[in-house]
């Protein structure tokens, strides 16, 4: 009986907990060597980065999704419409903010009679580039359907952008990473005022061709 | 040897081969049950070894595999010991909202006010100036407080066009902070509001509103060492 109840305490405590674990990205295919190899990979960076007090993104590819993370716990997701990329599969490691859109922050007047109205996230801009390195781009446009001449205006930035690059031999496309994401005029004004000067960036990867 | 003691030797031999054998099966089965359940996260679970004499293609892909896997559930759990074990406090300066969490569950859901992100020049020459915001990132409750009284600081006396007092006493106002506040360091509190009307919105000098109720609810949950995470 001794023995039975000693052999149950075992089997009990060595009984993994496969739920927690496997949580990070549901819905991962364990039968694919790409796709482990690259969630390994992110979370390797999300591991250095969730043993730090600050908040850090996760971009997801793979579930189009744009993360707020802490502490490895998801505060805040938001949607990606569609994104295109040039570069990202010689990206390694994390990136962090070097370059963000300014904020208009009202300055309050001692002498005026009127209180100063307070920054909302109606005052965020929703087409946006942001920079950080390891140099990497990403340009933060609203969907065609919500804004579209703000749309068309990103589109022809990045056409240009992009001719101009092609026209510069020397540097090759590795060089200049850089990834579209079109996200809700709502969601691009959240993740604007969500960014923190020198925040980490780690981007999942799709392994399937695209 | 007479017949009888033989025989009875040989009934204690045959019983001390049985009770051996049976202790010898259950400590194979005891072995075999627990190499089962040895946890799939250790990379021991899946040791890949070069001493493998010539596998095919297909053994040392199913091996590869098995070892990514026990990595990927490895630092799957490396990160889920990173997250707060502990309820925590999580605030969402965007929306205004704050959150007692334990682990994924919501405990409360309050409206909150948190920093206008409005601007004030220090006084002199220099351009020194004051940034409402509410600090983002992880801090603790450092202090709980009961009938608070606020000190004012130097930029309260400024941004009304008044001079900042010299004695210390009359920078102390009663009253407006409500009946409980939570330190977070730096000057930061959670605490209460007598502009209830204004809580939803950016209007603060980067402490964290609430109206009374949800006030005394995270004061009652909240310990000092309390995780707040503000994004």
């Amino acid at each position: 009986m001794i023995l039975c109840a000693v052999l149950v305490l075992l089997l009990a405590s060595s009984i993994p907990g496969q739920a927690g674990e496997t949580d990070s990205f549901p819905g991962l295919d364990l039968k694919n060597p790409a796709a482990i190899q690259e969630a390994t990979r992110v979370l390797e960076e999300e591991v250095k980065l969730a043993s730090r007090p600050q908040t850090y993104l996760l971009l997801d590819l793979v579930t189009r999704t744009i993360q707020i993370k802490g502490r490895g716990v998801e505060l805040h997701r938001m949607a990606i419409t569609t994104w295109s990329a040039r570069g990202l599969h010689e990206l390694k490691g994390s990136h962090r903010l070097i370059a963000r859109p300014p904020v208009l922050r009202r300055k309050i007047d001692p002498t005026a009679s009127v209180e100063q109205e307070p920054i909302s996230l109606a005052d965020m801009p929703v087409d946006y580039t942001l920079s950080f390195t390891p140099p990497l781009s990403v340009d933060v446009m609203p969907t065609a359907e919500e804004s579209p001449f703000r749309w068309i205006r990103a589109r022809g930035q990045t056409w240009w952008r992009d001719l101009q690059d092609s026209w510069s031999t020397n540097r090759p496309a590795t060089q200049n990473p850089y990834l579209r994401l079109e996200v809700s005029a709502e969601q691009a004004q959240s993740l604007a005022w969500s960014l923190v000067d020198g925040m980490a960036l780690v981007i999942r990867r799709p392994t399937d061709k695209r | 040897m007479p017949w009888h003691n033989w025989a009875t030797t040989t009934q204690t031999c045959d019983l001390t081969m049985m009770a051996k054998t049976a202790v010898s099966f259950s400590t194979l089965i005891l072995a075999g049950l627990l190499v089962t359940a040895v946890p799939q996260s250790s990379h021991t679970a899946f040791p890949v070894s070069d001493t493998f004499s010539s596998p095919t293609p297909d053994e040392g892909q199913d091996r590869r595999l098995h070892s990514l896997q026990a990595k990927y559930r490895s630092l799957a759990m490396q990160l889920s010991k990173l997250k707060p074990h502990q309820p925590y406090i999580l605030v969402d300066t965007a929306r205004n909202h704050l959150y007692v969490k334990r682990q994924d569950e919501i405990v409360l859901d309050a409206i909150a006010s948190t920093g206008s992100g409005t601007i004030l020049d220090k006084p002199g020459e220099g351009h020194d100036q004051w940034v409402f915001d509410t600090p983002r990132g992880e801090f603790f409750v450092q202090s709980k407080l009961t009938n608070p009284a606020w000190v004012k600081p130097d930029w309260a006396f400024i941004e009304e066009g008044l001079e900042v007092p010299k004695n210390p006493t009359d920078r102390v106002e009663q009253g407006v902070l409500g009946e409980y506040a939570l330190g977070f360091g730096k000057g930061y509190f959670i605490h209460g509001t007598l502009y209830t009307r204004m809580l939803g919105k950016n209007v603060t000098h980067g402490c964290i509103r609430l109206n009374d109720g949800d006030l005394k609810s995270v004061y009652q949950f909240a310990r000092v060492g309390t995780p707040i995470i503000i994004f």
